[in-house]
């Protein structure tokens, strides 16, 4: 009995000291207003593209002095277990839970328990439904996002009499943001008469779906001039498959992305453009919008928001606006490193 | 202290005792109703699901296709609710989905006699293609409010209380609960005795198909969606509770009772680990250093037992 009860106490006293050790976070800065919680949700933990934007809100979180940041979320990117996060910041009561949706519908119902609670809720980076969430931290509209994307793309092919098909390989087809981002692209495709868009293929979010994906679209369409692969996990997927099938220059792919992700890529030649916006202003706003909601000073009619470094942002209806993309080519790219 | 036998689920309460000790201490709020009710809410497709799977693992088999047949069910869900089947048909059709996927791996076991490892390893990647196949890997959402509110609830609880405890009386008071552990202690003798073996087998497999069928309407309701992708890895995190409860993988041990406080101490682990230290993926690592633990409690247990006759009898042996 006695090496039992030896072993449980041990198991306690593991519990109990790590348990002191994480205690919470820095100690508050001098401040005005109260200390609060903020919970920072991201579709997939662990990607570059979230971590710079988790860089950005410990930044923002930090010069603020009185926001606990949690910054956690699903390492497999699953919706089911994204809810049982917001659950349990519910169940915490945290002050405002961020959350970057990977599936509006399935993640709407425990956005919705978190408000009725008496949690502000905001979206960054995709957006839900608007009845569950008060503001949305926008990156850039879509429509400047489609527009970046075909511009690029037909510049990277020879200007506005480019030629060719091109091809589309998106998160999933469910996913929001990338929905709309098509939708405009398919607008500014109109500009472009050359170009052809002869498909729209969804990845899951896999890296490896996103490759057999871009594999098949060049099998099934010989005329394949572009890829647009419009994730950040897409992209170096889609670039691998038309790298290892030989085609690199043959066949363009552009998209979204951080540009450590996709630098070699571009050296190689494989990429000629990546497309994105500032993902650590991204985080910083999104603890700056937490903030002022928290404190009321962000609400509904509110047309700008002030935001430590970034200056003055501009709110449009409920949208946080962070606003321009970064075209990075081989000429800048090494100027950045996130 | 003598009389006191030490069983798996002794040693789950005490872990239990200890985890809510510590949770008091550190986390206050943890140990409130409240937010017990909010964690608890998805916990409850795992647990059906996992009472099958002690039978057939008491049986020295294993079901490693239930993720993917509550996929292939939930997506059967979806797209017969888009072709406007009534919703209430629509349940009932899709537990009968789930109930053949269950029997089809019940016939290759006992009539095919393939390995239920197999059988189920295969089942687990070919039902998780035609979920995918089927619902071309859309998601299928916007169910009626009545429908949802309806399986939530108190609904997955009152289920859960239903199979479990209708599971704990069959194993403990019937003949069938006497073959389950027959079969999986020696199944040769099992035959031999003209237990019907495969007809037990059988139905239980069907029985896994149909409780699947269950979780994946209550899976559904509870994330308004129907997707190919649901429910990945839950065979895992069923053998664990399993296994954890008390379970022998290799058969012939196992109680209801020992899996409910498995199960209990696995999602109250999890809960408070991601809770306290926020980082979610860390209870992995717990839950896996827990089931090591148990079973180390448990030997350490087993040995004084097994220490104190064979002293006594040295001392009589040598006076």
């Amino acid at each position: 009995m006695k090496n039992l009860l030896s072993i449980l106490a041990l198991a306690v006293v593991i519990v109990g000291c790590s348990g002191g050790d994480s205690a919470k976070s820095e100690a508050p800065k001098e401040s005005g207003s109260k200390q609060i919680t903020v919970a920072m949700l991201p579709k997939k933990k662990g990607v570059p593209y979230f971590t710079s934007c988790s860089e950005g809100a410990m930044e923002a979180a930090k010069e603020l002095g009185n926001v606990e940041l949690i910054y956690d979320g699903p390492t497999s990117g699953d919706a089911a277990d994204a809810v049982k996060l917001i659950d349990q910041w519910t169940a915490q009561g945290v002050d405002v839970i961020a959350v970057s949706p990977n599936d509006p519908a399935v993640l709407g119902p425990a956005m919705k328990r978190a408000r009725d609670a008496g949690i502000k809720v905001l979206t960054w980076d995709a957006d839900a439904d608007a009845a569950n969430r008060e503001f949305l931290v926008n990156q850039a509209t879509p429509e400047e996002i489609g527009n970046s994307l075909v511009d690029a793309m037909a510049k990277d092919l020879g200007g506005d009499s480019a030629t060719g098909d091109v091809a589309i390989v998106t998160a999933s087809l469910t996913a929001a943001n990338q929905n709309e981002w098509i939708k405009f692209m398919k607008v500014r495709l109109a500009k472009y008469p050359g170009l052809k868009l002869v498909a729209t293929k969804p990845s899951n979010e896999d890296q490896k779906l996103a490759f057999s994906v871009t594999q098949d679209l060049m099998k099934v369409y010989p005329g394949l001039k572009g890829v647009f692969a419009i994730s950040s996990v897409a992209f170096p997927g889609a670039a691998e498959a038309i790298k290892q099938a030989g085609k690199s220059g043959k066949v363009l792919v552009t998209g979204l992305s951080t540009p450590n992700d996709m630098k070699t890529y571009v050296k190689e030649d494989v990429v000629k453009s990546v497309i994105l916006w500032n993902t650590k202003d991204l985080g910083y706003l999104t603890i700056f919008a937490a903030r002022a909601l928290a404190d009321g000073k962000l609400k509904a009619g509110d047309t700008t928001l002030s935001a430590g470094r970034l200056g003055e942002k501009k709110v449009v209806g409920d949208n946080v606006m962070l606003g321009g993309t970064i075209t990075f080519d081989k000429a800048n790219i090494d100027e950045f490193d996130f | 202290m003598k009389n006191l036998r030490w069983s798996r689920e002794l040693t789950l309460v005490v872990l239990l005792l200890c985890l809510f000790g510590a949770a008091s201490i550190l986390e206050p709020k943890f140990v409130t109703m409240r937010a017990q009710t909010l964690l608890a809410t998805h916990l409850w497709e795992l647990a059906l699901v996992a009472i099958p799977m002690l039978l057939i693992v008491i049986t020295a088999g294993i079901d490693l296709s239930v993720g993917s047949i509550v996929a292939l069910s939930a997506v059967s869900f979806g797209l017969m609710f888009e072709r406007n089947v009534p919703p209430v048909v629509a349940v009932g059709l899709t537990v009968l989905v789930g109930t053949v996927l269950g029997s089809l791996n019940g016939w290759f076991v006992t009539k095919m006699k393939v390995h239920p490892l197999l059988v189920t390893l295969a089942t687990l990647a070919a039902f998780r293609g035609m979920a995918e196949g089927i619902s071309t890997a859309r998601a299928i959402s916007g169910y009626p409010d009545w429908l949802l509110n309806a399986l939530q609830g108190p609904t997955p609880i009152v289920l859960f209380a239903l199979v479990a405890t209708g599971t704990h009386l069959v194993m403990t008071q019937t003949y069938f609960g006497r073959w389950v552990v027959a079969i999986g202690t020696e199944e040769n003798v099992s035959r031999f005795s003209r237990i019907p073996v495969d007809r037990v087998k059988q139905w239980l497999y069907g029985f896994s198909g149909l409780v699947c069928g269950i979780a994946a309407v209550l899976l559904v309701a509870r994330n308004n969606t129907a997707k190919a992708d649901m429910a990945t890895g839950l065979e895992l995190e069923a053998i664990t509770a399993v296994v954890l409860g008390g379970a022998s993988i290799h058969g012939g041990k196992g109680r209801v009772t020992g899996l409910v406080l498995g199960l209990l101490l696995i999602h109250e682990t999890r809960e408070f680990v991601s809770w306290h230290w926020k980082q979610n993926e860390l209870s992995l690592i717990v839950i896996g250093s827990l089931l090591i633990l148990t079973v180390l409690l448990e030997n350490i247990a087993e040995r004084r037992k097994d220490r104190k006759p064979k002293v006594a009898i040295t001392a009589t042996e040598n006076p």
